[in-house]
């Protein structure tokens, strides 16, 4: 990754401009939504506190008025003078009962029980046939305790039990208040959200009132579980949020339930939903930040990679950006420049060229061509007249290459040059007493393509002198293919092939001539200062030497120059 | 560094992201806490353990099932307790286990009819508990099963309500009784048995009181307080003591070895003992008392059986043996110990 960073202008670009873009958008995203969660269920939270302050104070003044009456009616003389009594149907008491606990009748109900249990006053509708227990649950509670005891009904409600004792002490009775459900729901009602819930829960949270009472046993079971076992309150299902509040004075616990706005299911929306913007971003900035590395590299890479076509030697590459910044101006600039270079090293080839053609020429200067040929038409002549017909015939020859070799046409056809090379094997083969042979085969079609004078006349000479010089059955064939467009004109010989330094010399790419052989050389500097670098000499690999020339195709309409 | 600098930022970031649950001060100390795993019906331990909990302001923790699931669930869990107190099941069944209790000696030991005391305080009974033969009043009118012989009866075959031992400890009781009661050979009597119930085997002992009452039994055989508790609520259900003598092994509790709120569970014990927790028993779980000074009360309200001496400490040995023997016959898998 670091590598793939590093190794482009362009990838540095796109990986900074991806960072500076994703990294802000998706942090700032994530955070947005998490605020927002945290704002909605801290306002939530607040609700709900507010509303668990409002039932308290509703609990509170019903226990304080409970704890008041049940406190008047057991200090009323009344009271004891008809439980002293015994039996029931005491006006009397009945109209301090009524009137006592008038201002909580509406949500509890009040009884006057005697020592045995055995309820004898009420405020509710009948009085109940069955005596408490007094030596189980409330009463014994009661009898211990010096006010008003509170205790949860197995089932839910709320009963609370005030033992009344005489002057010395002794019991007398109990005055009972209990509140069942339709009295909470009338305590409760209206002092919270409709949307929620409320529990009242005894000391060790079992139920006295819950506003949904067909799944009391459920949820309280399971808040019970959750408190002992220190995780969360989460209630039966996970989609309500509960908030408790103890109510200190009687130890009980109010719970108010309150609908989760971003249930698990919501959330999973939320999540889904922002995954999806998120990816969508994602893709966004990489397509963007993908194009605009692009724009801001395209013209470094480009300059890149025009220079490295340059250092390859091809001086004819252009830079076509149509930008008008820096980055354009630093393409025209580039494009000075190699045009600039490039004229400069075809004047100097020029100029080698024109040097090399004036050495010639004062070389051809030097001796008299003529003279040369009318000497070697009388060796002729005298050879024909003394019979000796090979003398002859080589004077013939040798002016025939010597006429060609010094005349003025640097570039001539293939006909040509093999007609001089047939006549310099005549003369060899007179010297090397017939101990080779050389076959020419070259189709006639490329036997008017046009040469270097005097490119192949060097290798064949070269095959001789170190091939075949040595055999005894020398043989030498010239062949012409073609091959991509290009003529390729090979000589091979059954010697003892070119020596490997030489061989190495001649494919190397400096083509330094390391000291014999320099014809192969100079046939190869001959071809590459005509045609160019992709043409010239080069040795094969294989048997005896094998050497190949590779020209352009050209025929003398087109000729160049 | 800076790869560091972002990966702080980014832990923070996703640190924020949890919720954080609003914390709850109202979970009692571990102190004020006890796990009770109870093979009662709820209308017998339900308001025993709330009054236990409005008297001591200890919060208990309820688990239910059969005797022989609760008993398997305590040993599973030997290496490291969760139950405090094992509340039920014959005190049979836990002698047969006495590995896994804690003795413990009630102070109110010496308050208990003689034939209830443990001295070694593996268990402290709780309450007594007669097997008695029930049958449906309506579909037999006259001569009604009266001896542990008749449940072997082929005249009854197929009509007989019996809970599996292997769930049921009250069951188990009743096996061993018939076992012991009757003179012949035990894998013949178990044969015999099992081949009278022709495959009719339920959960529990409300479940034959239920088949009983329902008419697709005719008679079984369930601890009193079931029958008892049937007949008080208007059921199709007689009942009566087997002639040869009935079996009036308590059930029990036992501190469990080991067990995080020892303390507590010792206290329930000896508030389970006390008078108002026994009389209560007597007065609303139609349950016998094991206490001595309430049994002239007790004479009054229930029915008088014969007993005979029922050998507690056979029926414990014999239990994985006779169990193993009842799951061959009856095909059943597992289930218990």
């Amino acid at each position: 990754m670091r590598k793939w960073i590093r190794g482009s202008f362009r990838n540095r670009i796109f990986a900074v401009m991806l960072l500076t873009a994703l990294v802000p958008l998706l942090l700032g995203g994530a955070l947005t939504l998490r605020l927002q969660v945290e704002r909605i269920e801290s306002g939530l939270t607040q609700q709900a506190e507010r509303q668990l302050d409002a039932l308290q104070a509703a609990l509170d003044e019903v226990c304080a008025s409970c704890a008041d009456i049940a406190g008047d009616l057991s200090g009323s003389t009344v009271v004891h003078s008809a439980l002293h009594r015994g039996g029931g149907g005491s006006r009397t008491l009945y109209q301090v009962l009524y009137r006592t606990s008038e201002p909580l009748r509406d949500y509890a109900r009040f009884d006057v029980a005697d020592s045995g249990g055995h309820c004898r006053y009420t405020t509710g509708a009948a009085l109940p046939t069955q005596a408490l227990d007094t030596r189980w649950g409330l009463l014994p509670a009661a009898g211990e305790a010096e006010s008003l005891v509170f205790r949860s009904e197995t089932g839910g409600g709320l009963s609370a039990a005030q033992a009344v004792r005489g002057h010395a002490g002794e019991l007398l009775g109990y005055v009972i208040a209990s509140v069942d459900q339709a009295g909470f729901v009338k305590l409760f009602g209206g002092r919270y959200d409709a949307t929620c819930e409320v529990l009242l829960l005894d000391r060790q949270w079992r139920m006295i009132y819950y506003s949904r009472p067909a799944q009391a046993g459920e949820t309280v079971g399971a808040l019970r579980a959750q408190l002992l076992s220190g995780a969360p309150l989460t209630g039966a299902d996970g989609d309500y949020r509960f908030h408790a509040a103890r109510h200190d004075p009687t130890g009980f616990t109010l719970i108010l339930q309150q609908p989760r706005t971003f249930t698990g299911r919501v959330m999973d929306t939320i999540y889904v939903v922002s995954i999806f913007v998120g990816t969508l971003c994602v893709l966004l900035s990489l397509l963007s930040t993908w194009l605009l590395s692009r724009y801001l590299s395209q013209p470094v890479h480009q300059l890149d990679q025009a220079m490295g076509q340059v250092e390859q030697g091809r001086f004819d590459v252009r830079l076509e950006t149509g930008r008008e910044d820096e980055l354009g101006r630093l393409a025209g600039s580039f494009n000075r420049m190699t045009e600039e270079y490039r004229a400069n090293l075809e004047r100097s080839v020029r100029r080698q060229r024109e040097l090399n053609e004036t050495k010639l020429r004062m070389m051809q200067a030097q001796l008299n061509p003529h003279f040369l040929y009318n000497t070697l038409d009388t060796v002729k002549w005298l050879g024909v007249a003394h019979h000796a017909p090979q003398v002859a015939e080589l004077a013939t020859n040798l002016a025939a290459v010597l006429r060609s070799a010094i005349s003025g046409d640097e570039i001539i056809t293939l006909d040509r040059e093999l007609d001089l090379i047939e006549r310099y094997l005549a003369i060899q083969s007179i010297r090397f007493e017939d101990r080779f042979t050389c076959e020419i085969d070259v189709p006639e079609r490329f036997r008017s393509c046009l040469v270097p004078k005097l490119a192949l006349q060097p290798l064949v000479e070269n095959a001789i002198l170190h091939g075949v010089a040595d055999l005894e059955e020398g043989y030498i064939k010239l062949t012409a293919q073609e091959e991509e467009g290009d003529l390729l004109l090979t000589v091979s010989d059954n010697g003892p092939g070119i020596p490997q330094d030489i061989l190495e010399a001649v494919n190397s790419p400096e083509k330094r001539p390391p000291g014999g052989h320099l014809g192969l050389f100079n046939v190869d500097s001959i071809i590459r200062l005509h045609y160019g670098p992709r043409y010239g000499l080069s040795v094969l690999p294989g048997e005896g030497s094998r050497v190949r020339l590779r020209l352009p195709i050209r025929r003398e309409e087109a000729l160049p120059c | 560094m800076r790869r560091f600098f972002i990966l702080g930022l980014l832990l923070l970031f996703l640190s924020a992201c949890a919720a954080p649950e609003p914390g709850f001060s109202f979970a009692p100390a571990e102190e004020d806490r006890l796990v009770i795993y109870t093979s009662h019906r709820e209308a017998v331990y339900e308001p025993i353990i709330k009054e236990f909990e409005e008297r001591t302001g200890v919060w208990v923790q309820v688990e239910t099932g059969g005797s022989g699931d609760l008993l398997a669930r305590v040993e599973a869990e030997a290496e490291a307790p969760v139950c405090d107190l094992f509340f039920g099941g014959g005190v049979d069944s836990l002698q047969s286990r006495a590995a896994l209790f804690e003795p413990y000696v009630s102070p109110l030991q010496n308050q208990l009819q003689p034939a209830f005391r443990c001295d070694s305080g593996t268990w402290t009974a709780f309450s007594s508990l007669p097997v008695v033969l029930i049958y449906n009043p309506v579909l037999i009118r006259a001569n009604p099963p009266d001896s542990w012989q008749s449940l072997l009866d082929p005249a009854w075959r197929g009509k007989i309500a019996f809970a599996s031992p292997t769930v049921s400890g009250s069951s188990y009781t009743t096996l061993a009784s018939l076992l012991q009661v009757l003179p012949e050979d035990d894998q013949a009597l178990l044969e015999a048995f099992v081949e009278n119930l022709d495959g009719r085997i339920l959960d529990s002992s409300t479940q034959v009181a239920d088949a009983v009452a329902g008419g697709s039994c005719y008679i079984g055989a369930i601890p009193e307080d079931i029958a008892l508790q049937a007949i008080a609520n208007g059921r199709d259900v007689a009942l009566l003591g087997p002639k040869e003598g009935t079996c009036t092994l308590p059930d029990g509790m036992a501190v469990v070895t080991g067990c995080p709120h020892g303390d507590n569970a010792r206290r329930f014990i000896d508030f389970a003992l006390s008078e108002d927790v026994q009389r209560y028993l007597m007065d609303h779980c139609s349950r016998r008392s094991v206490r001595a000074d309430l049994r002239q009360e007790e004479e009054g309200r229930f029915l008088a059986f014969d007993s005979f001496d029922y050998d507690a400490v056979w029926a414990g040995e014999q239990r994985e043996t006779l169990l193993a023997q009842w799951r061959a016959l009856c095909g059943e898998e597992g289930g218990g110990i």
